[in-house]
């Protein structure tokens, strides 16, 4: 049997998220609003504030939330969904929040906001990410730069649910063989991924969502209120 | 009404005084400046340089009208490179900064670029956050930034009413619409864009358009006053409704192969006959 990479990642991601997330009840519900609070909150550093992406998880998951840029690990700790948007690194005591709630079972989802970044900015994310979250990644690239004429533009995720959601022009993919769950794809190119972390989960976005969420696009809450639910 | 041209139509070879003396001798009142298409006004222009550019054109017996940019083509509000955004956020203040050394009250902004990369829906919600707090610095100013409907180009905003509903998200008394009644093309009429924004008209570019025989490869649909499509009379009538009395600046492109100045009193004649209704 001919199978891509793609195919197969896919397939085995999504037997392996069936298996180990249990399925909360109306996760495969339509979005809404209320009854999200005890699952998120948002944790960035000062520079992420107020950046289109954190507007659009601020938008997609009303009502507003609280925000914080300071760190009491306890807090987090409780707990089931931490977004962090759009980041290129945290301050020491901000990540030690985010390791603290990975050990004590959140589900956090850490944005990759190095896309556009210049060579010597990527370089101090992709260490941060490897030495301190384990996430391995590649330079920012543009998925799309070999296909002439330009097709379609998404990012196709496979888990929680499948959902399409437009590109952002540059993605940093996470580096090849690092062994996790690829979630997302554009194209050929695994650009999201998943690994439990002590009783927590780790979500990787190397294609940021929240720009998408701020636009108003649908699939895009699908995905956040699906991964809320599975938290 | 007065009549106002670019200074990216003087010649190439001729330089700003000299194109300063054509602009006076074709009957124009004043003189549009584009920051980044000329050698003579650039971003790195300095404020003392910029008060020089004032005093030639006042010299000349001119004033100018207004100022407008083609650098948000390449730098657009609308990017998604944070970097690329903050530029763009600084050509329009450096637009608002000269606008007040030159004595004008109005600038033109292309607001944003819808693509293939980037979607409508991001071009609309980045311009409306981007406008607002360059909206209060305009206001401060004492500048309107005059949004330009450049429909075909830049694939956004192609209504009317989406322009209204654009500037009222805006909701900023200092940004209103630059409208070129050229770019309208077949989308819609510029006589309705007139009646419909009326007051928040801030400026008017004029040119015609060859709105009927579209584009072929990189030939221009844009042409001189009355040889393209527009209905020139139902324009006029448009303005004397909504009692537009400001500035009308010619903004075709050099099309002419020989004696390129004789398109500068051409079109300054076709002016005179929009305005006095002789049509």
């Amino acid at each position: 049997m001919d199978l891509t990479r793609r195919e197969f990642l896919g397939v085995t991601a999504g037997a392996v998220g069936m298996m180990t997330l249990p399925q909360q009840p109306g996760a495969a519900a339509e979005p809404r609003s209320e009854g999200f609070q005890r699952w998120w909150t948002f944790y960035s550093d000062p520079n992420t504030y107020d950046c289109e992406s954190m507007r659009g998880y601020w938008s997609a998951l009303s009502p507003q939330p609280s925000w914080s840029s300071a760190g009491d690990p306890d807090r987090f700790a409780r707990l089931s969904l931490l977004i962090v948007p759009y980041v290129v690194s945290l301050l020491p005591g901000f990540l030690e929040c985010v390791t603290y709630a990975l050990q004590r079972g959140t589900t956090v989802v850490i944005e990759s906001g190095a896309g556009f970044a210049d060579h010597r900015t990527f370089r101090r994310h992709r260490c941060w990410l490897r030495e301190n979250l384990g996430v391995r990644v590649v330079s920012p690239r543009d998925p799309w730069a070999k296909q002439s004429p330009a097709g379609a533009r998404y990012i196709e995720f496979t888990w929680p649910r499948r959902v399409k959601i437009r590109d952002f022009s540059r993605v940093v993919p996470p580096a090849d063989g690092a062994g996790d769950d690829v979630i997302a794809w554009a194209g050929d190119l695994a650009v999201a991924t998943r690994r439990r972390v002590g009783k927590g989960t780790l979500i990787y976005l190397g294609s940021p969502v929240g720009p998408s969420l701020w636009a108003g696009d649908v699939e895009a809450r699908r995905w956040l209120h699906a991964v809320a639910h599975a938290a | 009404m007065k009549k106002s041209i670019g200074d990216n139509m003087i010649p190439k070879d001729w330089g700003f005084d000299r194109g300063l003396e054509l602009v006076k001798r074709a009957g124009f009142d004043g003189i549009e400046l584009w920051l980044g298409d000329v050698p003579w006004f650039q971003m790195t222009t300095t404020d003392a340089q910029v008060r020089e550019l004032r005093r030639k054109v006042e010299s000349a017996g001119l004033v100018v009208s207004n100022v407008s940019t083609g650098l948000h083509w390449a730098t657009p509000l609308s990017a998604r490179d944070p970097t690329v955004r903050a530029q763009a956020a600084r050509i329009v203040e450096r637009q608002i900064e000269t606008a007040g050394l030159l004595g004008t009250d109005a600038i033109l902004v292309v607001a944003g670029l819808v693509t293939e990369e980037v979607p409508y829906n991001e071009v609309y919600q980045r311009c409306v956050d981007a406008l607002k707090p360059l909206g209060d610095k305009a206001a401060r100013a004492g500048v309107k930034i005059g949004c330009e409907n450049c429909n075909s180009e830049q694939r956004f905003l192609l209504s009317p009413r989406e322009f209204t509903q654009f500037l009222n998200d805006i909701n900023s008394p200092a940004v209103g619409l630059h409208l070129d009644v050229g770019n309208i093309h077949d989308t819609g009429f510029a006589e309705q864009w007139i009646e419909i924004h009326g007051p928040r008209i801030t400026r008017i570019h004029l040119k015609d358009v060859l709105k009927h025989r579209g584009r072929s490869g990189d030939q221009s649909v844009y042409t001189n006053l009355f040889l393209g499509d527009n209905n020139w009379p139902a324009i006029r009538a448009a303005m004397t409704k909504v009692g537009y009395d400001g500035w009308l600046i010619a903004e075709m492109e050099a099309r002419y192969r020989y004696a390129p100045d004789q398109q500068f009193f051409d079109t300054s004649q076709a002016m005179d006959r929009l305005i006095s209704g002789r049509l």
